[in-house]
């Protein structure tokens, strides 16, 4: 039987953590979220000697401080899970600052080992580390990695375990000062006396982090007790103002001051900095791609290879899964016998599945090309050139990923927004993205521009995009000002080192996102497939129930064509318009005509019609099935946004102005309900409602005005 | 606007209003006097290793712009919201 134990690997962002993530797990990982945040949660699992050993990955983080989610995620996670060992990741080359971290892990009194990763470009640059003194110096053990080529890994292990199994634990202490430390000593004794805490590490952190005016430490002892909280309060007020007074200085400062020169103290023992010239590859490739002039034409030049690599590969396997849908479709329907069901097979589950499904190697390409982006370093500097843009909307520079990603398909752009660390930001961008217009409403703008303005379609589906950006730009302004008000999250961003990413990683990563999005089409999408389905369908229409009497006229037509009066094509052409009649009346009779019909008034005055009600309301299912859902309500049959019938059918129905109002409308409400689905799972339930009521509401608005406007000039 | 102001404080050769790093131009070398942030903020600044005394490299600035700057060996992207908090000297 092996014996359990639990690592955590904390670290820098950029300090090469997650390879050694991969490193040590492969592909035996697990995604998922810290309860109530959108922090991501990985975790995997191996073997090693006599252990079974899971490791916990933590967000990357400078401190412990509670700046980010990040940050209290990881600390709420070495206090609450008490991990056996903590193996902090740290960049050789940049010792002083990593080591911030470190100090601050030592304060929490967790057992430790360094890893001092990328040990090949310290060695490069010439530094020269005592790894015994250091680690003496730190009373914890050290290990050289270099990440990429998995060196160093068992010896990580194994020190990991040499540290669980020692008795002795040794406990350095980093002292502040004395001015600091009595006030540390009051606080203590308060906390001991007050919250029954044990003088020791645990006190001690409390202390330390009362003097730094921690928002969540003065949460978590409020909700202990809280009159006894506002006597602290009090006295650690009362410490904080003693100390700047007498020191001059603000004590994060004082105290940032002493980790700092604790950690000097160390590295000028054991640490030998060589006097090379640091001009090194990173900062010429810089000095071209954040160029004042060139950074953004190379960034706009990166984007459009990444859509290129995103559409016009993926079209390829897209086309593939397509026709294999097909050949399923046409397949079930000769070994289905049951009408009903063979329906709700082909027309709604693979029909709406299918439909989802078909954008998998378009989502597995775009998430190659940000795994590629991101660990090369690129997104960083992209995030840097864009800022100043997207700072005059109130945004962010990396939002701009997102929302070029929603022109394609806002699914994956939902989950892009991953990459904007701050939740107002990635709200934000969330929110407005749906106005970047996606490919699946391109097929209803080439259908009615191409119906009312032959001439000047390209013009007119230009006009719809452009109107969709600036309502992403005029959203973004409104949404910063009223919902998510407050100041901008300040841009401090840390532009890693170049290096080539591992494929291991970048593979890790795409797959991880791939299975997330079939994993929702196999669950969500299913679902709504098949409600969809149903309300499509029943009630069923009775024979007695069509205006007119199909049956009788198609035995007439069979018994003609038998006869020899009308030629066979003159037949199935009669046939399928027959069959095209009765497909709008059932559709009539269905709850979504009903529905259609109900709300109809509440459309009226945006000029539509209750079928162009039932088409968006199909449209919600995916925006491209409101094209053929217009087929199916003019009789049409089949029919796709170039077959001539059907524009002229809606030319004869609809003025030119509610046809492009009827764009515009499409391209303002919500995406698609699979989106929806996205949406819920990244920003939860409550701003996925927010996000459907608002842009139907923003939909409607737009319509009505621009109808009411409109028809004083017709 | 932003620009303006600061071109005429220099004509005048004002020197009483303290320096910011929005000021600063692209490879001088200037040290971190004060930061201007709330205490989560600052905390975080610390962190990253943008501290009081702390010398480092002004790498690209673009006027009202975010900009790069060299620190203890990492390079920081700077959004101008900050550069107007961080109050500096040239060295």
């Amino acid at each position: 039987m092996k014996k359990s134990m639990i690592i955590a690997l904390a670290g820098n962002p950029n300090s090469g953590k997650t390879t050694i993530f991969n490193e040590l797990t492969g592909m035996r990982q697990h995604v998922g979220n810290y309860p109530g945040v959108t922090v991501e949660k990985r975790s995997g699992e191996l073997d090693h000697k006599d252990y079974h050993i899971e490791i916990i990955d933590l967000p990357g983080i400078y401190s412990l401080t509670a700046f980010s989610e990040e940050e209290i995620v990881s600390r709420e996670f070495i206090l609450e899970s008490s991990p056996d060992v903590v193996i902090n990741i740290i960049d050789s080359s940049n010792l002083e600052r990593n080591l911030y971290l470190t100090v601050q892990l030592l304060e929490l009194g967790v057992p430790m080992v360094l890893d001092f990763n990328m040990a090949d470009v310290a060695k490069k640059r010439g530094m020269k580390v005592d790894k015994k003194l250091l680690s003496e110096l730190l009373g914890m053990p050290i290990v050289e990695t270099i990440g990429p080529r998995g060196d160093g890994i068992d010896e990580l292990l194994d020190a990991a375990i040499g540290v669980v199994q020692r008795k002795d634990k040794k406990r350095i202490e980093i002292s502040y000062g004395d001015e600091i430390e009595n006030e540390l000593e009051k606080i203590i004794s308060a906390l001991s006396r007050d919250f029954d805490m044990e003088k020791g590490t645990g006190s001690r952190w409390f202390a330390v982090k009362l003097l730094e005016q921690d928002s969540e430490v003065e949460k978590r002892l409020r909700g202990i007790d809280e009159k006894k909280f506002q006597n602290l309060k009090e006295a650690v007020t009362n410490s904080i103002n003693h100390i700047n007074n007498i020191m001059r200085d603000s004590t994060e400062v004082l105290i940032a001051d002493s980790r700092y020169g604790f950690i000097k103290g160390a590295l000028h023992e054991a640490h030998e900095e060589a006097d090379t010239d640091n001009t090194d590859i990173t900062e010429k490739i810089d000095s071209i791609l954040t160029n004042r002039f060139l950074g953004i034409p190379i960034f706009a030049l990166i984007l459009w290879l990444m859509f290129q690599f995103v559409f016009t590969i993926g079209k390829y396997p897209m086309d593939w899964i397509g026709i294999g849908f097909e050949k399923l479709s046409i397949l079930l329907n000769s070994v289905i016998s049951h009408q009903l069901l063979r329906s709700l097979v082909v027309d709604g589950i693979i029909g709406g599945v299918g439909g989802v499904i078909v954008f998998t190697p378009n989502i597995a390409l775009l998430f190659f090309s940000i795994a590629l982006l991101e660990d090369s370093g690129y997104m960083a500097r992209a995030a840097f050139v864009m800022d100043r843009v997207m700072h005059r909307v109130g945004l962010h520079g990396k939002s701009f990923i997102p929302l070029i990603i929603g022109f394609g398909c806002t699914v994956p752009a939902y989950m892009g927004s991953r990459i904007l660390e701050n939740k107002k930001d990635r709200l934000i961008t969330m929110h407005i993205n749906t106005f970047c217009s996606c490919g699946a409403r391109l097929p209803v703008y080439i259908l009615l521009a191409g119906t009312f303005f032959p001439a000047i379609a390209g013009n007119i589906i230009f006009s719809i995009y452009l109107i969709g950006i600036i309502f992403a730009i005029i959203m973004a302004k409104v949404l910063r000002a009223t919902r998510f008000k407050g100041e901008m999250e300040p841009f401090v961003m840390e532009l890693p080192s170049y290096r080539i990413p591992t494929m291991k990683g970048i593979l890790i990563h795409t797959w991880e996102r791939v299975w997330m999005y079939v994993k929702k089409a196999g669950t969500i999408i299913l679902a709504i497939s098949i409600l969809m389905w149903i309300m499509f369908t029943f009630p069923i229409i009775s024979e007695s129930e069509y205006s007119e009497d199909y049956i009788l006229q198609m035995d007439e037509l069979q018994r003609s064509h038998e006869a020899g009066d009308i030629t066979e094509e003159s037949f199935l052409s009669e046939i399928s318009i027959i069959e095209g009649k009765m497909e709008a009346e059932k559709l009539e009779f269905a709850v979504a005509g009903r529905a259609g019909k109900f709300i109809e008034p509440v459309f009226r005055p945006l000029g539509f019609d209750w079928k162009m009600v039932v088409a968006s309301i199909s449209g919600m299912a995916a925006k491209e099935v409101i094209v053929s859902s217009f087929g199916t309500l003019f009789s049409m049959g089949e029919a796709d946004e170039t077959s001539e019938g059907l524009q002229e059918k809606i030319k004869a129905n609809y003025h030119p102005l509610v046809g492009y109002n009827f764009m515009l409308f499409t391209l303002l409400y919500f995406p698609c309900l699979a989106s929806m689905a996205v949406f819920r799972k990244e920003a939860g339930t409550k701003e996925m409602l927010f996000q459907m009521a608002y842009t139907i509401a923003l939909a409607w608005a737009v319509a009505f005005i621009v109808y009411q406007i409109g028809r004083l000039f017709i | 606007m932003f620009g303006r102001k600061r071109k005429a404080r220099r004509a005048i050769g004002y020197r009483s209003i303290p320096m910011t790093l929005a000021d600063a131009m692209p490879g001088r070398e200037y040290r971190i006097l004060k930061i201007n942030g709330g205490h989560k903020l600052n905390s975080r600044l610390y962190a990253m290793g943008l501290m009081p005394d702390e010398k480092f490299m002004v790498y690209t600035s673009s006027r009202g712009g975010p900009m790069i700057i060299v620190v203890k060996g990492s390079r920081f992207a700077l959004g101008r919201y900050m550069t107007g908090k961080i109050i500096i000297e040239e060295v």
